[in-house]
């Protein structure tokens, strides 16, 4: 019994030692979670570390510790960690879930920090709003995005038709890429039961006029009864309600359909994988008598509450969003900088091919929510898109249901 | 006087014994329990999260739940997927295992690969599953084909309401046979050669051996393997969740994923609570009726 008494008094000590050897050593040790993947050497995960890494050989106050946690497990995770306060110093969110994180006081407010900072009229106001609840600040947009129509020239040239600008041409040359006998359909685009099925749908229903007040509105009915119609004529493949946006582009890598709806964050793996393809962007088409439009994605990085020291934090938020890393970050990662100078600062976003059309399209890109309760909206949403395409109700008595529920969110 | 000492000094030994097991049970299932039982006579939700505002609205969060459409339809298709699962699994495992217990070569190697089944991970086999049932390109519909067998056009194994469940009930036959089969055949090596020979030398024919003897002898083993198969199955989650998140429309929901979804993605962590306890319900009533079976068994 003795023995093991000085065994843990051995460890403990062994323990706190290590902790004073930080302290000895003057830096500040921080922890944060993120879900970037790191597959490749180009992936954003892989640039994002080695970002943290120059910051933590540039200075000697503060040292940052970064973790991978799967998205699905670091969501989990905070609403854990707000119950029982163990949480990172420093997380990533996905824009559109960041205003339940803040409600539930997983982020602190940095309101102050930010202001003294100077710089926060440089971020483009789409993006900073996710951050914003009742006028107060609770971290920076990091990376944002924004969907096009990623199409195959050569199957196009082949067919004879010219890149679809609205709704009937879409509709038309979706029907005139399709070919069964190879098993290719014209269009894909995720409508997979969670937060990627509600951010494709948003192009089609903000084009032809649709309101979140007002789900069951004359311009969200005409949206997903068309997105059905393509799925009527054969042209788009039922098996997209189980489609998440990677699963579009694997299809539209190996060919199996002819265009995609999708981000920035493809373009990458399209090049890699298909070095042969000859591939374009548009913007998504817009509804005959209506006007384009896109979703904006991205994820924000905030300061939890449970962080040990937020100034240090703050340190590392300031040189994680300075113009310089973020230009650099986003060129490298196929993303768009949420700062107007690093946009500005880069030729990229003017002359790429690619690229230049996803900027054009940014500003046509709208928000999600911000709403405190937005995963219930995006539900709502994402089942009246299933309930029509797996024939269980038509558009509009869906989109009444739909309705219903968000309206019980909003009013309150 | 030292007697009663003794014994007392045994019974604080004994203590000291299983003191880690009772505060390991404690600490990783008792302490949850009753948070998770607090919660569900709460309004916790994201909006009154941060202050701590929820308060105790009685029994408001299972009333709405047995109103909710939804978790009726889940309670329906946890019932009917278990029992679905459960006779398949029981019916094949045993034919399975009366096969395996006939003494040929290889019958035991054979034995042990069938085992791999059981033996993976689950979010593994969901995911290779989710593919195989793919309507266009997956292997089932591709060998449907080949053999001739697909009439009009291919079935849409996870996107159809009509068809997803039997696809999640097929993959969790394809874990659970083997787990039937083992167990049973554990149970079948137990009983003596002597009895079947005796049988014999009376005149017994095969079936009569198989319901006289065998399956009477078995009971202990059934028993277990359909109490178990129930447990196991009526909680099932990583599978679905895998394969088919509860879609499409609702056709594959389980209580676990309908409490799954309420806490984690829609915040309404009350509700989540409450269908949880009530998931805990079913599966304590079936746990102390199979104690109560074993101990009566036992008892014999």
């Amino acid at each position: 019994m003795k023995k093991l008494v000085v065994l843990f008094l051995a460890l403990s000590l062994l323990l706190s030692m290590t902790a004073f050897g930080v302290a000895a050593e003057g830096k500040v040790e921080l922890s944060l979670w993120h879900y970037f993947g790191t597959d490749y050497e180009y992936s954003d995960g892989s640039i994002f570390q080695k970002d943290i890494d120059n910051f933590n050989a540039m200075q000697d106050k503060v040292h940052i510790t970064y973790e991978f946690v799967a998205r699905e497990d670091l969501l989990r995770q905070y609403q854990m960690g707000a119950m029982s306060g163990e949480l990172p110093d420093i997380g990533m969110v996905d824009n559109p879930d960041m205003a339940s994180y803040i409600q539930m006081g997983v982020f602190a407010d940095i309101t102050d920090q930010l202001n003294a900072w100077g710089q926060l009229d440089q971020f483009f106001p789409g993006p900073l709003s996710s951050c914003t609840q009742d006028g107060r600040i609770y971290g920076l947009p990091h990376n944002s995005n924004c969907l096009c129509l990623f199409y195959d020239v050569d199957m196009l040239e082949a067919a004879g038709q010219k890149v679809p600008e609205t709704w009937s041409e879409l509709r038309e040359v979706a029907k005139a890429l399709t070919d069964p006998s190879v098993g290719r359909y014209g269009l894909a685009i995720s409508a997979v039961k969670n937060e990627e099925g509600t951010f494709q749908f948003m192009p089609w229903f903000i084009s032809a006029g649709g309101k979140l007040e007002e789900l069951n509105g004359q311009g969200c009915v005409e949206a997903l009864t068309f997105l059905n119609d393509l799925i009527l004529d054969g042209s788009m493949p039922k098996d997209i309600v189980n489609f998440s946006q990677g699963d579009c582009n694997n299809q539209f890598i190996s060919g199996n359909v002819a265009m995609q709806v999708n981000g920035p964050w493809n373009v990458a793996s399209v090049k890699e994988l298909a070095p042969d393809k000859n591939w374009a962007v548009a913007l998504v088409p817009r509804a005959d008598n209506g006007v384009h439009a896109s979703v904006l994605g991205g994820e924000n990085f905030g300061i939890t509450t449970a962080c040990k020291d937020v100034d240090a934090a703050f340190e590392f938020l300031k040189y994680l969003m300075s113009k310089e890393v973020s230009a650099d970050f986003c060129e490298v990662a196929g993303k768009f900088s949420p700062r107007a100078d690093s946009t500005a600062s880069k030729d990229i976003w003017v002359v790429d091919p690619i690229f230049s059309v996803f900027a054009d399209n940014m500003q046509y890109a709208m928000p999600r929510g911000p709403h405190p309760r937005w995963p219930e909206i995006s539900t709502a949403i994402s089942v009246a898109e299933h309930e029509v395409f797996l024939g269980a109700k038509d558009a509009q008595t869906a989109l009444n249901d739909a309705a219903a529920t968000v309206k019980s969110i909003l009013g309150k | 006087m030292q007697k009663l000492l003794m014994r007392k000094r045994d019974q604080l030994t004994g203590l000291v014994f299983v003191l880690p097991a009772i505060l390991y049970m404690l600490v990783l299932m008792v302490y949850p329990l009753v948070y998770n039982f607090i919660l569900s006579f709460r309004n916790l939700t994201v909006m009154n999260f941060k202050n701590n505002a929820a308060v105790f609205i009685g029994f408001e969060n299972y009333l709405n739940i047995f109103r909710d459409k939804d978790f009726q339809q889940a309670l329906l298709q946890t019932l009917w997927f278990t029992l679905a699962c459960i006779t398949v699994q029981f019916s094949i495992g045993f034919v399975l295992a009366v096969f395996f217990n006939a003494k040929f070569h290889l019958a035991k190697p054979v034995r042990g690969m069938m085992l791999v089944a059981w033996m993976m991970p689950i979010s593994v086999t969901g995911l290779l599953f989710k593919y195989m049932f793919l309507t266009e390109g997956g292997v089932i519909n591709e060998l449907l084909k080949v053999f001739g067998l697909m009439f009009g056009s291919p079935p849409g194994w996870l996107i159809d309401p009509k068809l997803a469940m039997w696809a999640v009930i097929i993959t969790n036959c394809w874990i659970g046979i083997p787990f039937n089969m083992l167990l049973l055949t554990t149970g079948m090596s137990n009983i003596s050669a002597d009895i079947y020979e005796s049988a014999a030398i009376d005149g017994c024919t095969v079936f009569q051996k198989f319901f006289l003897i065998t399956v009477p002898m078995l009971k202990a083993s059934i028993l277990s393997v359909l109490m178990l198969g129930f447990i196991y199955t009526f909680k099932v989650f990583d599978l679905i969740f895998m394969m088919t998140k509860g879609g499409p429309l609702n056709a594959t929901e389980v209580v676990s994923t309908y409490s799954y979804r309420q806490s984690f993605t829609l915040f309404n962590f009350s509700v989540g609570s409450a269908s949880a306890i009530i998931l805990f319900v079913c599966l304590m009533t079936v746990g102390v009726f199979y104690l109560r079976m074993i101990q009566k068994d036992e008892a014999m």
